[in-house]
């Protein structure tokens, strides 16, 4: 009999996975720089779940869940705390690496959609086939 | 008919070869432990038994990201700059433009929407401010606190029309200046423990936050009794009001009308 919490981790990532290729092949074969923007945006956010899911722990026992990075009664804090929070937390690196990624993930992609904008007022479509064969 | 046969197709596939994976005893299982850097990171962030070592900061996300790697979140903060810069570059040149009237209740949407969005809006600064400023003690910190209060001009932008935030003063040249001030204090904490060193003529390192093996040099962690982790605090403020800035100058010159792009001429032949 298969275990269902492993079948489910293992349909989050075969789904990232497929995620991955659905934004690849927007990102290359779909003309229009709106939808290429789309599927650039679902490529980052899937690269930053993944990065999310390899720093994920297993909860140590059924009583205890794993829980964020975060020491919350750290007022009174004792040794004895600070070991089970170390015992508990998930890896905090890859939140740390995502979470800029991601800001500045937003940043570039204002950038894209101005770049869009600004092609749009100049030739008047965002159809890459179009914009390659026009010049000046 | 044919997108949904893809669709359907994919969600099976996708369905079948988990299942299959998990037949074969390959699923993806997290381990019960974690890495050992992610333990030294979790043990010294917030340990007051260990000064040698400790960022002195219960979040050990935000300790990562200005104090461990802080050097590496100053060099993020110069690609999100790039973008921003990269679109300034793009609206050069822009002339003058008017208000197309002077009546301010036919610019913008609905009254329904305008006084929906001045009550969201407070509670979004708020909201904003507060992620930054306990972004050292709860998850949060500057660059959450900065997008999310982006998200007031953007609905104001579109809720009341630009002319209403430039009458008021909000302009590109305001947010710049603000912009330049964020960054100027995060240059400024960052070189701050190297001149207290100068000072107290001891070894110290750019940014630095509590005190290493190497230097004795020490932000103090509690001002007044309230646990501020020495430079994260310092650094969540100046990098909201960098971000804040960032995106509002970009989302106000999104907004820029399209006869303003063709009276300037050189973008229109």
């Amino acid at each position: 009999m298969i275990d269902l919490v492993d079948y489910f981790l293992t349909l989050i990532v075969t789904a990232m996975i497929v995620n991955l290729g659905l934004a690849l092949y927007g990102i290359f074969f779909r003309p229009s720089m709106i939808k290429k923007i789309i599927a650039l945006t679902i490529l980052g956010d899937t690269a930053n779940t993944f990065a999310i899911i390899l720093g994920y722990r297993r909860w140590p026992s059924p009583k205890t869940p794993s829980r964020p990075p975060v020491l919350v009664n750290y007022t009174d804090a004792t040794p004895d705390t600070l070991k089970e929070f170390v015992g508990r937390a998930v890896d905090p690196l890859p939140q740390a690496l995502v979470l800029t990624a991601i800001v500045i993930g937003l940043a570039v992609t204002l950038f894209m959609v101005f770049l869009t904008l600004q092609i749009y007022r100049a030739y008047g479509t965002t159809d890459m086939r179009k914009i390659k064969k026009l010049k000046g | 008919m044919r997108h949904s046969i893809a669709i359907v197709s994919l969600v099976l596939f996708v369905l079948s070869m988990a299942l299959l994976l998990t037949l074969a005893k390959q699923a993806y299982i997290p381990r019960k432990e974690v890495r050992d850097l992610a333990k030294i990171y979790l043990n010294t962030t917030y340990n007051p038994w260990n000064k040698k070592f400790t960022a002195m900061s219960p979040e050990g996300v935000t300790a990562i990201v200005w104090d461990y790697r802080g050097l590496d979140t100053v060099f993020e903060t110069a690609v999100f700059y790039l973008a921003i810069i990269g679109s300034i570059a793009l609206a050069r040149g822009i002339g003058k433009y008017s208000k197309p009237t002077s009546d301010e209740k036919k610019l913008g949407l609905s009254l329904i929407v305008k006084t929906v969005t001045r009550i969201t809006t407070v509670s979004i600064i708020a909201v904003a401010v507060s992620i930054a400023l306990h972004g050292h003690l709860t998850p949060g910190g500057g660059f959450q606190g900065g997008a999310t209060a982006a998200v007031a001009p953007l609905l104001i932008l579109i809720a009341f029309s630009q002319y209403f935030l430039l009458e008021r003063g909000v302009s590109k040249d305001l947010m710049l200046v603000i912009r330049s001030l964020g960054l100027a204090g995060i240059g400024l904490t960052a070189i701050a423990a190297y001149f207290i060193g100068v000072a107290m003529n001891k070894y110290a390192f750019v940014l630095q936050n509590q005190a290493k093996p190497l230097s004795e040099v020490s932000i103090p962690a509690y001002i007044d009794g309230q646990l501020i982790s020495g430079t994260l605090w310092f650094f969540n403020i100046s990098e909201f009001f960098a971000v804040m800035a960032g995106f509002t100058i970009v989302l106000i010159l999104l907004v820029i009308p399209e006869r303003a792009f063709k009276s300037s001429g050189g973008e229109e032949k």
